[in-house]
């Protein structure tokens, strides 16, 4: 296994901020991983309930096991390996529209993280394998990237939840602020865990993003 | 303690128009019986019986279907299967089911629900290998304890994975981890709003995509909150449920469409 140095250089740490940064376009605005429906059902209407929601999903759901593939990738020794985590990933969708989320933004974060150049040898990687590729290959640490993956994937959550519900800017940082021991403690627990730790338990969640597929007004892709 | 064993491994070929059994081992506390009348013309059925009546922490439990090119074959079981309360250092019950369906062959995984009491302790597997143009249809349903009783699961250590793979490619690897108090989990929205049961239907079949729709409509008015999705030649339903009984009622919706209309087992009419 390769080891990153404990602290980010400043090079790596210019490349972490600029990858998970909401400007990096690999289109996460478009992707609500079926919160869209949650709102529509009347799930999460408040900054409670959002808070709730987005935090079952980082510790129960695709937050936990994208931190346990992210650092599987970035541990992955050799083309082979890095192929399985990817396909494991793929395979790991609950639907259709989740899939695509996973996949087209890790497609569109690998063009464009190519920009720097020492891109992995691998063909469509789902989103954390991208990142957890990138990140290796670039000096960037594994709890550094696997922390910064966690706080953007709750961040861009509660962004898509600010233009569904009537939320105020500052409640949504509040959620964000709430969040940071759950991101904290994933991102933690997920450095001891193996591949055959992935699994979850957020079944309405993965029902929305289902039910998505036929809502009649929809702002996001999933 | 003396913990149970049982292991049940059997294969099915295609003579003529029928499927016929080819090979079978039983071992320990899993029997394989036969019913003389399959429900449908061609097929083999095959209905598993754990006579340990239950399974309890440290049991071993095995299935290996095969079905060879060209077959139809149907599996189902004889009852429930029970996951009694586990002591709080035993090591969990394992239950592992191997399907492999060869080229143009069909096979249906069909048991009776999963009922987990309070205290279990369970890692089970169902992995599915299938060929290119084979058709595989399989329900998981687990309820969350003993609804007679009241009971609810406070204290539960549960790992189930769905697993399809087509010419050694995963397609799906569906993996439900459930740790400690599953009743306070299962209130919460993003997991079950207050649910007692749970179901997965698992249809692939080159044709997969196509039944979409039908299983929508077939799903929707049932009380039973229930999402189905397609994609890469896979069908998937989730089934949200108050209890076992609304639960079973959506998964005979989905599985009359994924079946086309053929009958479930005789193990289901009762």
């Amino acid at each position: 296994m390769t080891t990153s140095p404990p602290t980010l250089t400043d090079p790596a740490l210019l490349r972490l901020l600029a990858w998970l940064s909401p400007a990096f376009p690999t289109g996460a605005f478009a992707y609500s991983h079926g919160l869209e429906w949650a709102v529509e059902a009347g799930d999460v209407g408040n900054e409670v309930e959002l808070g709730l929601w987005v935090a079952d999903l980082l510790a129960h759901g695709a937050g936990r096991n994208d931190a346990i593939l992210l650092r599987a990738a970035y541990r992955a020794e050799g083309v082979v390996a890095l192929a399985e985590v990817a396909a494991l990933a793929r395979a790991m969708a609950p639907s259709r529209e989740r899939r695509m989320e996973s996949v087209l933004q890790g497609a569109a974060f690998a063009a464009a993280a190519a920009v720097w150049g020492r891109a992995p040898e691998i063909a469509d990687p789902p989103y954390p394998v991208a990142v957890g590729a990138y990140a290796q290959r670039h000096g960037v640490a594994e709890d550094a990237a696997c922390l910064a993956f966690l706080q953007a994937f709750g961040a861009n959550l509660v962004s898509a939840a600010l233009r569904l519900i009537p939320l105020g800017q500052t409640a949504g940082l509040r959620v964000v602020a709430a969040l940071e021991p759950v991101v904290l403690e994933v991102a933690h627990a997920s450095r001891s865990a193996a591949l055959d730790d992935i699994g979850g338990d957020c079944f309405r969640s993965d029902i929305g993003s289902m039910r998505h597929e036929t809502q009649y007004t929809r702002l996001f892709r999933s | 303690m003396q913990r149970a064993t049982g292991a049940i491994d059997a294969g099915f070929v295609r003579r003529g128009v029928r499927t016929v059994l080819s090979t079978l081992r039983q071992e320990g506390c899993l029997k394989a019986r036969f019913p003389a009348r399959p429900p449908a013309a061609h097929a083999a059925e095959i209905v598993t019986l754990n006579i340990s009546g239950g399974v309890a922490a440290g049991d071993r439990l095995a299935v290996r279907i095969r079905a060879a090119e060209g077959a139809e074959v149907i599996v189902a079981s004889q009852a429930a299967e029970r996951f009694y309360r586990a002591m709080e250092a035993s090591p969990p019950a394992s239950v592992r089911a191997t399907i492999e369906v060869a080229a143009g062959a069909s096979l249906d995984w069909l048991p009776q629900e999963t009922i987990l009491f309070d205290g279990a302790s369970v890692q089970r597997r169902l992995d599915v290998e299938i060929a290119a143009d084979a058709r595989f249809v399989g329900v998981e349903a687990l309820v969350f304890g003993r609804a007679a009783m009241g009971e609810d699961v406070r204290r539960l250590h549960f790992r189930d994975l769905i697993r399809v793979g087509r010419n050694g490619e995963p397609v799906l690897h569906d993996a439900i981890r459930m740790e400690g108090d599953a009743h306070a989990a299962l209130r919460r929205k993003a997991i079950g709003g207050g649910a007692r049961a749970i179901g997965t239907i698992v249809h692939a079949a080159p044709d997969a995509e196509t039944l979409l729709d039908p299983v929508r409509a077939a799903l929707a008015g049932h009380q039973a909150e229930t999402g189905a999705s397609a994609w890469d030649g896979l069908l998937v339903v989730r089934i949200v449920a108050q209890d076992g009984a609304c639960l079973r009622a959506a998964i005979v919706a989905g599985l009359a469409v994924l079946r086309d209309g053929r009958p479930l087992p005789r193990t289901w009419m009762c």
